[in-house]
């Protein structure tokens, strides 16, 4: 089913990559990667009497021999960095060719194999007017299966409300860790404050911007009849040369707004065109911006 | 100015539904596009209001004129324009160049072919550079010689190389022959020219309808001409020494002529005679000649005229022919009547002891005798012993009626007796091998085996039964000779003719399906049967065989076919080499032209309000920026 989004070749080479973040967060460590700050391991917590449903291997054998009865042991669990990534899959996703959305597909699931690969817990939260359920995956490679059956079953619908989505996010998330934002971040409200607050919350901020090649620099000519993909408004226009340099100044103007804002609290910012290749994505400008990293 | 291509009710339709398709297309194009856009944030930025209200306004007239123009333009190409009046447009002409056999006639320079040449180069060279000829050589059959051709090199050539033939004239084919062509092969009909002495046989004439563009170079008027027409050599029906030889020959002047005619048989002469032909006249003579050899004899007439070639003609006479026959009898005298009959028998007599199964003879006869190893030959087996009968005897009986005669057996041909009694005979079953060819009571009396080495075989002696004193009898022996060597007894009939069709008249009640015809190297050549009328068509000079039943008749086409009348061309034909220089040399194609304005002014169309624009405008504009930063 992986195949269905990365190829072989591809996972194999992503096996290489690790994902990088530049904060600290207290008290955290993640996968691979040392914490700043010094912290427990998983070491011995308590005993208490086994019940039912309890895991036998936990059980203290020797204590056993001794008293006759089902000692468990606790222990305490060291806290990963989490990892989230947040996919966009509001309307504007859909438009492109190929579709924004089936690139930042693939785009997530090569970034959440990475961080699978070096142990790292991911989640990955689909969102477009308000967060949708999301699915953590921890634990391995092996647990890469599920996260593509979920991402395939993905479907873009509705507007984009960063607001929305970014006061959910906070709410749900308190522990601060990497947060990957996937999206061609067009919205009809502003999406410059929403973001503001997420990188003022404490989250390593990385910015994932997709755009097609007809977002950017729009082809056709003359008379349009234009309608918002996920609003439905329409507007008539005349397109000609001076209005398509206009239009590009904009989305230029746009553009380099969203990584100012990622850049502000030490985030980093990637703006990719669908045109370019998933692989060469990965291993150009993601990771020229040190979102990621070779061990 | 004219198309040459199209005609201009063509191109104005082709041209209405070239432009109807483009206005169309370029309403639909220029009509407003519905688009579904990620966001309207950036396009408010750059937001015009819209200029068209109507869709079906045409907003960039200019744009439109162009394609239009281009298609107008590229369509004139395809349309092949040219400048200049349509009469100076490249044509096709059809060159007919007489080869028949007056055209080998003298003339003041030269022969009526060589003149025919130079009128048909003068024509080619006077002709416009891009016009077309093609070169037809009209005889008998119209063959051409090159298609539609504008080289003038390989149209020389095929001058050139062209020769009189033997046939005659066949003008009405020829010119049908060239209409055709011009219908089928040309793209402008221009001219039909005709270049020779325009004699044809007498009823070949064609109708008075008038031929389109007919053109008639003439060549010098040669009339005064004598030759051979036909000659026929047959045998002798009472003598088979004796060949009959019947000579025709024909004043086709219109002066009356004496002439002398010889004939020589192996260089040696062997007639004479002095015809008196008159004008327009033919005369036959004939002569008497004996030999049984075979040689050349040659016919001539001692005259100098037009055409040499019909004065001679020489024949192949074959050798006379006969069969040899070795009869083993102890009692030859009942069988010496029955051989000595047929002259062309030669019987040599041996007695039976002196039998050589391989003696050199072609057919064997063996009379009441077991001969110690059987014939290598074709043999007649007369009352053999019952020991050594090659066919098993069933009984012996005497003085019995002989039944029938078996006609559908070849021996049997022809034969009648009435109340014939055999004294004593064999009686033979009939069988797969062996036919019944005489039938008695309980069987046949002769037998008869087809297969080769052949074999007839008689259950009594006819020498000495009732049979001899019937009619019956020598013709029994004459067909089992004829069965058995039927390569003696054809008889042989030499024509001298003309090449073309030939009319052969065939014997009463030949079977058709029998009839072969056979050419150079026994090459089959098809003919037709109508009647008792068969009709060959040998083209070139040379031996044709018709073999039908007993008789052979060869024809040697050696003698031209000469024909006798003037074609009377129509009036109103052009005649001589026409002043094409007075003319422009064509009129001048335009087409290169049209064509690199139409794609130029697609081009422009493209550059100025096309996907070029679209394309390259925004890398344009980015690099004006940078120069303008720059400077």
């Amino acid at each position: 089913m992986a195949e269905a989004l990365i190829d072989r070749n591809f996972l194999e080479r992503l096996e290489r990559l690790t994902l990088h973040w530049q904060k600290s967060f207290p008290g955290l460590v993640g996968g691979h990667n040392a914490s700043h700050f010094s912290g427990g391991g998983l070491e011995f917590l308590d005993h208490r009497h086994f019940h039912h449903g309890d895991d036998l291997r936990a059980v203290n054998w020797r204590a056993y021999l001794r008293l006759e009865k089902l000692i468990l042991k606790l222990f305490q669990i060291e806290p990963r960095i989490p990892v989230r990534i947040m996919l966009d899959c509001s309307g504007s996703m859909a438009t492109g060719d190929p579709p924004k959305f089936e690139y930042a597909r693939r785009l997530a699931a090569a970034l959440a194999y990475v961080g699978l690969v070096r142990l790292e817990t991911i989640t990955i939260q689909p969102f477009a007017a308000s967060l949708e359920d999301a699915i953590g995956c921890s634990g391995g490679r092996h647990r890469f299966g599920p996260a593509v059956d979920y991402l395939l079953a993905l479907q873009t619908k509705g507007k984009t409300n960063f607001m929305q989505v970014s006061r959910q996010f906070i709410a749900n998330y308190p522990q601060r860790g990497l947060l990957i934002i996937i999206s061609d971040f067009l919205d009809d409200g502003e999406c410059e404050k929403p973001l503001q607050y997420l990188s003022d919350f404490g989250h390593d901020l990385m910015l994932l911007h997709l755009w097609s090649e007809e977002d950017r620099v729009p082809p056709w000519n003359g008379e349009l009849v234009l309608e918002d993909a996920e609003s439905g408004a329409n507007l008539e226009l005349t397109f000609d040369e001076e209005t398509r340099l206009n239009y590009t100044a904009a989305f230029d103007q746009y553009a380099r707004n969203v990584r100012d804002i990622a850049l502000r609290k030490g985030g980093r910012y990637v703006g990719i065109s669908t045109k370019t290749p998933v692989e060469i994505a990965i291993f150009g400008p993601v990771m020229e911006a040190r979102a990621t990293e070779v061990r | 100015m004219f198309l040459l291509n199209l005609s201009a009710v063509e191109f104005f339709a082709l041209f209405s539904a070239v432009s109807g398709l483009a206005v169309a297309l370029y309403l639909l194009d220029r009509s407003k596009k519905k688009l579904k856009v990620p966001t309207l944030r950036f396009w408010k930025h750059s937001e015009k209001p819209p200029v068209a209200r109507h869709r079906r306004r045409i907003q960039q007239p200019w744009s439109l004129l162009l394609q239009i123009l281009g298609m107008l333009l590229l369509l004139l190409a395809i349309s092949q324009l040219r400048l200049g009046s349509p009469d100076r447009a490249s044509r096709d002409h059809v060159l007919l160049l007489d080869t028949s056999a007056w055209m080998s006639a003298r003339a003041p320079r030269g022969t009526l072919m060589d003149e025919a040449k130079v009128l048909a180069r003068a024509y080619v060279r006077a002709l416009p550079p891009s016009d077309r000829v093609m070169v037809v050589r009209a005889d008998e059959l119209s063959t051409p010689a090159t298609v539609f051709e504008a080289n003038r090199q390989a149209l020389d050539n095929a001058i050139r190389q062209s020769q009189a033939g033997s046939a005659s004239l066949h003008i009405e084919q020829a010119l049908n022959f060239a209409v055709e062509m011009q219908k089928l092969h040309g793209r402008r009909a221009g001219e039909i020219v005709y270049a020779g002495a325009g004699r044809i046989d007498a009823g070949e004439a064609p109708g008075e309808a008038a031929i389109p563009g007919l053109r008639i170079l003439s060549v010098s008027e040669v009339n005064e001409n004598v030759g051979l027409r036909k000659i026929n050599m047959r045998r002798s029906m009472s003598d088979t020494d004796l060949w009959e030889i019947f000579v025709s020959v024909r004043n086709y002047g219109k002066v009356d002529r004496v002439i002398p005619l010889v004939l020589h048989f192996g260089g040696a002469p062997i007639g004479s005679a002095r015809l008196a032909i008159p004008g327009g006249g033919e005369q036959n003579h004939k002569f008497e000649f004996r030999t049984k050899a075979a040689g050349w004899m040659e016919a001539r007439l001692l005259v100098k005229d037009a055409i040499p070639a019909d004065d001679r003609a020489v024949l192949e006479l074959p050798a006379q022919k006969s069969l040899q026959v070795a009869v083993y009898s102890d009692q030859p005298e009942a069988l010496r009547p029955l051989l000595s009959s047929n002259p062309w028998i030669q019987a040599k007599y041996y007695p039976t002891a002196a039998y050589n199964p391989d003696n050199g003879s072609q057919i064997v006869v063996l009379d009441r005798f077991k001969p110690p190893a059987p014939p290598k030959m074709d043999s007649i087996w007369i009352e053999p012993p019952a020991t050594g009968s090659p066919v098993r005897s069933l009984k012996q009986a005497a003085n019995v009626p002989l039944a029938a005669w078996r006609t559908d057996h070849p021996l049997s041909a022809g034969l009648r007796t009435k109340d014939l009694r055999l004294e004593s005979t064999q009686v033979y079953g009939a069988s797969q091998e062996f036919a019944a060819v005489a039938e008695v009571e309980g069987g046949a009396a002769i037998v008869a085996r087809s297969s080769e080495p052949k074999m007839a075989v008689f259950g009594f002696n006819p020498g000495r039964s009732a049979l001899r004193y019937e009619l019956a009898a020598p013709l029994l022996f004459a067909n089992i000779f004829q069965w058995m060597a039927p390569e003696i007894f054809r008889r042989a009939e030499l024509n001298g003719d003309s090449a073309g069709g030939v009319n052969v008249t065939l014997d009463p009640g030949m079977d058709a399906s029998a009839v072969r015809v056979l050419g150079e190297g026994d090459m089959v050549l098809p003919f037709t049967v109508q009647g008792r009328s068969l009709r060959f068509f040998g083209g070139v000079r040379g031996i044709v065989r018709v073999l039908a039943g007993d008789k052979e008749m060869v024809y040697s086409l050696s003698l031209p076919d000469v024909a006798e009348a003037k074609w009377t061309a129509p009036k109103g034909v052009k005649r001589g080499i026409p002043k094409f220089s007075a003319m422009e040399a064509s009129s001048r194609d335009i087409w290169q032209v049209l064509a690199l304005l139409g794609a130029l002014c697609l081009l422009a169309e493209w550059v100025i309000y096309g996907r070029f624009k679209l394309a390259f405008a925004p890398r344009i504009a980015g690099f004006l920026t940078r120069f303008r930063r720059a400077a």
